[in-house]
């Protein structure tokens, strides 16, 4: 029998028609006649609006000055902010030592960056021990009485630089800490499983607002009378605790994507059971809850706004302090919220822009 | 071994696995009924039968994947007791294979391959890396060494399975329906390094309906059905004189079609 050769058919390109602009067009904004209203009715309320808001925000705004008087135009004063920036961004941290904020950052920044360039093997041995380390370096140097540098007293540390900085030491503690209450959570031993149960139901069932004001009022009542424990420590403990009940449920959620057979193979080859946690389920247990973990430092960040319940100068706290200050009352609260909600949206985004592109590098190096 | 042996004079150095009436239940549901079992040293025994019969749940005992509440196992002169020095030592001497590979997906095949005896022999990095070139050569994809479990085929993941398991040298395999998951296509690179391995002299038992496989290396064939071991005998015997009815019956399903 005549043996007939199997030859595949060539790829041809997709018909013009659906691909391009006018076919996106087509496809979305004008598909049938309740599109085409909605697409018509949005367009001109844009239309309506935006050019407000744009002269607003930048052609009739106040741009050049230094005092309130030199707000004249109708627009945004944003002079208001300029005023306040060093207040905003640093609160009354002392001039001269500013620095010690800004090389906080740019650790911070730096060993963030050092965990996405080195390779694996480097990573697991410099940038892991280096986030550990780091609040503490941080503390240490912003408190700066310890290492021989001028001592400042941590009611002066504010503004967006504290924001920042609790929120990334909260949420690089809290992340062994959930690990290790997660793995209580599923162990069979009783005494394991309870304290952590306990730690996880009641941290992620109180109000962050309230834990806060049992950290600043009730937790100084069980030190002994003559210890003071500064308030800000308090309340980074306050909120390592609360993050790491969260993270302990993100990673719960992580353990139970992982499947059964990946248990069996590590008791199979004779792993024991920290080298099966740490060397097969840690590392697949990230790549899977490597969006909420994000999600939840994107949460811790902004609750840390809150603070300011309890007097400590954040960012927040700050403006509305600008804001009731003899020489600019009158109304620059718009400006003020606006321009704190500007900023934490830029971080907040950009922090998801970062999520996204650590889930495609992770997807694309291991894919099962 | 740091382990205590218990009954090892009751055990023949020849007999490297002992069942004696094993009894598992899952709730109230009563899966291994009375399993007496011995495999020698270099033996390869097939199980077969029905899905539901207990041949997995049996053979995941061995290397105490599952528990079970009554009876005893002795694998290589060391009693199971419930212990976890007790069960890493068995572990140790027992290799498995399992139906989905569960190759670890985010470590490359190198380090799948040298995870075991890197943390629990304590290998140095170089002399285990050599041990995994080794065994992938001779599961005949080397060239696969750096790349990572999901960007292999099915029958390479397999093989790198059957290479992750002799990595840690052990005395017994184990074979979980090792080829249900694959592509026909596929099934035949996985036999033939199966069969080599039994050509080897390795004690193998083997959870599969790969009749030809049984036929060709095995030197008993067991058949279980509801949770029992319902016969047992050489391939020869099994396949042309089945003593009971339901392995002709079993038999008569399998290889019609």
């Amino acid at each position: 029998m005549q043996v007939r050769e199997f030859k595949p058919l060539p790829d041809q390109p997709a018909p013009l028609s659906s691909t391009g602009v006018i076919a996106w067009l087509k496809n979305n904004l004008f598909s049938s006649v309740f599109n085409i209203i909605v697409t018509i009715i949005i367009v001109s309320a844009l239309v309506a609006v935006l050019p407000g808001v744009f002269d607003w925000l930048i052609f009739s705004a106040n741009w050049s000055g230094s005092t309130q008087a030199d707000c004249v135009k109708d627009g945004a004063c944003w002079i208001f902010i300029k005023a306040w920036s060093q207040q905003i961004f640093y609160g009354s941290y002392p001039d001269g030592e500013i620095w010690r904020v800004n090389l906080s950052l740019l650790l911070l920044t730096v060993v963030i960056a050092l965990s996405f360039t080195l390779p694996t093997r480097l990573r697991n041995k410099i940038a892991v021990p280096a986030f550990l380390f780091l609040p503490f370096i941080c503390l240490l140097f912003l408190d700066g009485s310890n290492i021989g540098l001028k001592p400042v007293s941590t009611d002066l540390w504010g503004g967006f630089s504290l924001n920042v900085l609790i929120a990334a030491a909260s949420i690089i503690i809290a992340f062994p800490f959930g690990f290790l209450w997660a793995l209580g959570r599923q162990s069979d031993m009783p005494f394991a499983r309870s304290v952590s149960v306990t730690c996880i139901e009641f941290f992620r069932g109180t109000p962050i607002l309230a834990l806060f004001f049992m950290g600043s009022v009730m937790l100084p009542l069980f030190f002994p009378a003559d210890v003071s424990v500064d308030k800000l420590l308090r309340v980074w403990i306050i909120l390592v605790l609360f993050m790491s009940a969260y993270m302990a449920e993100v990673f719960r959620s992580g353990f139970q994507a992982i499947p059964q057979g990946q248990y069996e193979a590590a008791d199979s080859i004779g792993l024991g059971y920290w080298q099966k946690t740490l060397l097969i389920v840690f590392p697949q247990v990230i790549k899977i809850s490597m969006p909420n973990i994000l999600a939840t430092f994107v949460m811790v960040f902004k609750n840390t706004v809150f603070l300011l319940v309890i007097a400590v100068p954040e960012m927040l706290q700050v403006i509305m302090t600008a804001l009731s200050n003899s020489n600019w009352l009158g109304g620059h609260a718009v400006e003020g919220y606006l321009f704190v909600g500007f900023i934490f949206w830029i971080c907040c985004f950009s922090m998801s822009l970062l999520a996204t592109s650590i889930e495609k590098k992770l997807d694309t190096s291991h894919k099962n | 071994m740091s382990v205590d042996k218990q009954n090892i004079e009751s055990t023949s150095d020849k007999e490297i696995i002992a069942i004696k009436d094993m009894n598992k239940w899952y709730g109230n549901f009563h899966v291994l009924k009375d399993i007496n079992l011995t495999v020698k040293k270099g033996e390869r025994i097939v199980v077969c039968g029905p899905s539901g019969s207990g041949k997995s749940t049996m053979i995941r005992c061995i290397n105490r994947l599952e528990e079970f509440q009554r009876g005893s196992l002795t694998v290589n002169g060391v009693e199971m007791i419930d212990d976890v020095k007790n069960i890493e030592a068995i572990r140790r001497e027992v290799g498995m294979v399992f139906q989905h590979f569960n190759l670890f997906p985010h470590l490359s095949i190198l380090d799948n391959l040298t995870l075991g005896p890197i943390w629990v022999q304590k290998k140095p990095k170089e002399e285990a890396e050599a041990i995994a070139m080794k065994y992938l050569e001779r599961v005949k994809i080397p060239d696969q060494a750096k790349k990572f479990p999901g960007q292999l085929s099915g029958g390479q993941q397999q093989r790198v399975a059957i290479a992750r398991s002799l990595c840690m040298s052990p005395e017994i395999m184990l074979f979980d329906e090792p080829t249900s998951a694959l592509d026909p296509e596929m099934i035949k690179e996985v036999l033939d390094v199966m069969v080599e391995l039994a050509h080897e002299g390795m004690t193998m038992v083997c959870v599969t309906h790969e009749m030809g496989f049984a036929k060709k290396v095995a030197d008993r064939v067991i058949f279980m059905d509801g949770g029992e071991i319902v016969e047992q005998n050489t391939p020869h015997e099994f396949f042309d004189n089945p003593e009971t009815d339901r392995l002709q019956l079993f038999l008569s399903q399998i290889l019609q079609h």
